[in-house]
């Protein structure tokens, strides 16, 4: 096997020209398929790691208050669930607290429904990373009164830095409620899901709720990283519920909810209860949607995969029947010397082997350089696509299995195309092989 | 019994829907340390008889013997070991692998097969080899630097490392200048008094079938000559299988 390996490998480099191009496509079909398979691997990471900056946390702890059939949306105890959060055993790097309304702005006879989230503008440092302002100051947002718009929403409202803008919206309790803001700061639009949230003072939008000072309606805990989330909830719940009393974690169910914390809501809405409970959710499961984007990413690379490779396969195949003609008399010799069939077939599907694997090893070497390159450039974190950048750049994360998992596929896929021509040169009988004219 | 026999051996090739018979029974033996030449022009069979002695090809009918073991009934792996432990073949146009240099081609037999020898053995025998041919200073050379001349000698080289008990010569001196031709039958002849290895030649050449020491004539896919002479005029081969005898029932 020693021997027929050696021949095979050496085979590679008679024609130099026949086996590079060969080489080419493969590492060319590899290097598209790990450039998606990279930049699927780091879409979830990013999005999710963005979003929980701009949702300030990575796990989320929201009040409810029941009293027979109304329920508020409210936390009203910061001390206890502080304490109840340090004493769980988790290392969060700050703690934030918002409260937020879904509302009607109004700017001289134009209106447009949004969400406003309450934050605390002035000591939110990480929003004011990722939140880059195309107009006006965060010293600004120092007024009670400031508003923070998106760029369309500015736009559609035809509103300046300094404008006053009414809000139409309803107080926890559900009555009808106006208030003024005054525009302190129009952000850079962050693709489709930045244009949802607005930023105000958290007392300014606490008080057009009708909640008090102190009280806000979620407490954001954010953690080192995206990667501790699911473990410091899980450690985290089974420390609240010690001490509060939590509402179940919902998992996603057959019900229609289209997320994890869509049926937590369902689940709980079912339930019949009395007093202050606390539910407990993830950024993961907010943004589960992301883990079917990053899923019809990798299908439509697998799909790619699977497609080119059989354009591929076919060129490798015809090519291989080729060669197999062309070293008719080599094969008759070798069978004449004593080579085994099956020493004949090995040859051939060795061959192939180190084709693919030079290949596909050539095309994620290939594939990396290019990534590394694109990381390189800054789009900066004004980009419309700075939810999927990493700090303003592209970045792109390829799991070691996959990229042997692409590599396997390769070679099983090369195996399968010279398995015909290695057959047909293995079948050759000696005599035949030796007297056949090229 | 001789080393190789053949018994009213039959060899029709089917070319579309038409059968043409290449031999038409032939019936001869060959013993140990024969030198033996069988001549005949083209399409007399001359190289479909050593096909099937070399059993890369099958009859249609009849027996081939090698060391007295009937050949027909093998499978196709126990014929390759078969080839591999008793044959040697030297090619008209050389057929030495490209991708391997001169040590390399020479050696590529004995990594074949069950056998294993030492490593220093092996080299040794190999380097033996090399010298016995006279090319010591083009061990590393690939067979496209070579002359033709020189590729034979590899070829003959590699026929021997086996150690095999018969040498099939197609044509070998076929695509050499006559001098080199010479020198190739002499290296031969050398090899064969000294290793008392049989070799068996498909041959135009009259050179080769004036020193051999057995002649087998062919026509048409029959022996028209089995003729023995020099100092193994007599042999040991049956009268029933071998020499003379055959010869002339074949012609019959």
């Amino acid at each position: 096997m020693k021997t027929t390996a050696n021949i095979a490998f050496r085979n590679l480099s008679r024609q130099k020209k026949r086996s590079f191009l060969l080489g080419g496509a493969i590492a060319f079909g590899v290097m598209i398929v790990t450039l998606i398979n990279g930049f699927a691997g780091a879409f979830s990471a990013n999005v999710s790691e963005n979003f929980s900056h701009l949702l300030a946390g990575h796990v989320f702890i929201s009040g409810a208050e029941k009293n027979g059939d109304k329920e508020l949306s409210v936390i009203r105890d910061d001390a206890a669930l502080s304490a109840a959060v340090r004493q769980a055993g988790i290392a969060p790097k700050y703690l934030t607290r918002r409260s937020e309304f879904s509302g009607t702005l109004i700017f001289e006879g134009k209106k447009i429904r949004t969400n406003v989230a309450g934050v605390e503008l002035a000591t939110e440092d990480y929003l004011r990373e990722r939140l880059v302002l195309k107009e006006g100051s965060w010293d600004n947002a120092a007024d009670p009164r400031a508003l923070i718009l998106s760029e369309k929403i500015a736009e559609r409202l035809n509103v300046e830095v300094g404008d006053r803008l009414l809000v139409q919206m309803q107080t926890v309790n559900g009555q009808n409620n106006v208030g003024e803001f005054r525009l302190a700061g129009i952000s850079y639009d962050a693709g489709i899901f930045g244009q949802l949230l607005s930023y105000a003072g958290l007392e300014y939008v606490n008080e057009l709720l009708g909640l008090k000072s102190g009280e806000y309606q979620t407490m954001g805990i954010m953690l080192d990283s995206l990667k501790s989330a699911e473990p410091s909830a899980d450690k985290l719940y089974a420390g609240l519920s010690a001490s509060v009393s939590m509402f179940a974690r919902g998992e996603r169910d057959e019900s229609g909810a289209q997320t994890p914390f869509q049926a937590l809501m369902r689940e709980q809405n079912k339930e019949d209860w009395e007093g202050v409970r606390y539910r407990l959710f993830t950024i993961n499961e907010l943004l589960s949607q992301i883990e079917q984007i990053v899923a019809a990413l990798d299908t439509a690379a697998g799909v790619i995969l699977v497609v080119l490779f059989i354009i591929i396969m076919v060129g490798i195949a015809n090519t291989f029947s080729m060669v197999m003609f062309e070293r008719i008399r080599e094969i008759g010799t070798m069978r004449a010397m004593g080579v085994q069939r099956s020493g004949v077939r090995q040859m051939f599907l060795f061959e192939a082997l180190f084709l693919a694997i030079g290949g596909a090893v050539a095309g994620i070497a290939a594939a990396l350089l290019v990534m590394g390159g694109l990381s390189l450039i800054n789009f900066g974190m004004d980009s419309p696509a700075f939810l999927i950048l990493k700090n303003g750049h592209l970045s792109f994360y390829l799991p070691p299995l996959r990229a042997m998992g692409n590599i396997a596929i390769i070679a099983l896929l090369t195996l399968l195309a010279v398995a015909r021509p290695a057959g047909a040169a293995a079948r050759l009988e000696p005599a035949v092989a030796l007297r056949t004219q090229k | 019994m001789g080393i190789v026999e053949l018994t009213d051996v039959k060899k029709t090739y089917l070319l579309g829907k038409v059968e043409v018979p290449a031999v038409k029974g032939v019936t001869f033996c060959i013993e140990k340390g024969d030198f033996i030449s069988i001549a005949g022009p083209s399409g007399s069979g001359k190289t479909t008889i050593l096909n099937m002695v070399g059993l890369v090809d099958q009859p249609s009918d009849g027996e081939v013997y090698i060391d007295g073991k009937p050949t027909s009934k093998l499978k196709d792996a126990e014929l390759t070991r078969l080839r591999h432990e008793t044959l040697g073949f030297i090619f008209q146009s050389f057929n030495l692998i490209p991708v391997l240099n001169v040590w390399e081609n020479i050696e590529f037999p004995l990594l074949l097969g069950r056998t294993r020898v030492s490593k220093a053995e092996k080299d040794e025998w190999i380097d033996h080899l090399i010298e016995e041919v006279g090319l010591a200073d083009w061990r590393k050379h690939k067979p496209n630097e070579l002359s033709g001349g020189q590729r034979q000698r590899v070829a003959i080289a590699r026929a021997l490392a086996t150690r095999p008990q018969i040498v099939l010569a197609d044509e070998p001196t076929a695509n050499l200048d006559s001098a080199t031709g010479e020198q190739i039958i002499e290296l031969m002849k050398r090899i064969n008094r000294e290793l008392q290895t049989t070799f068996i030649f498909s041959t135009h050449d009259a050179k080769i079938v004036d020193i051999a020491d057995h002649i087998i004539r062919l026509k048409d896919g029959l022996i028209t000559e089995n003729l023995r002479r020099g100092e193994n005029a007599e042999g040991s081969c049956s009268p029933a299988q071998g020499a003379a005898k055959p010869a002339l029932a074949t012609e019959a």
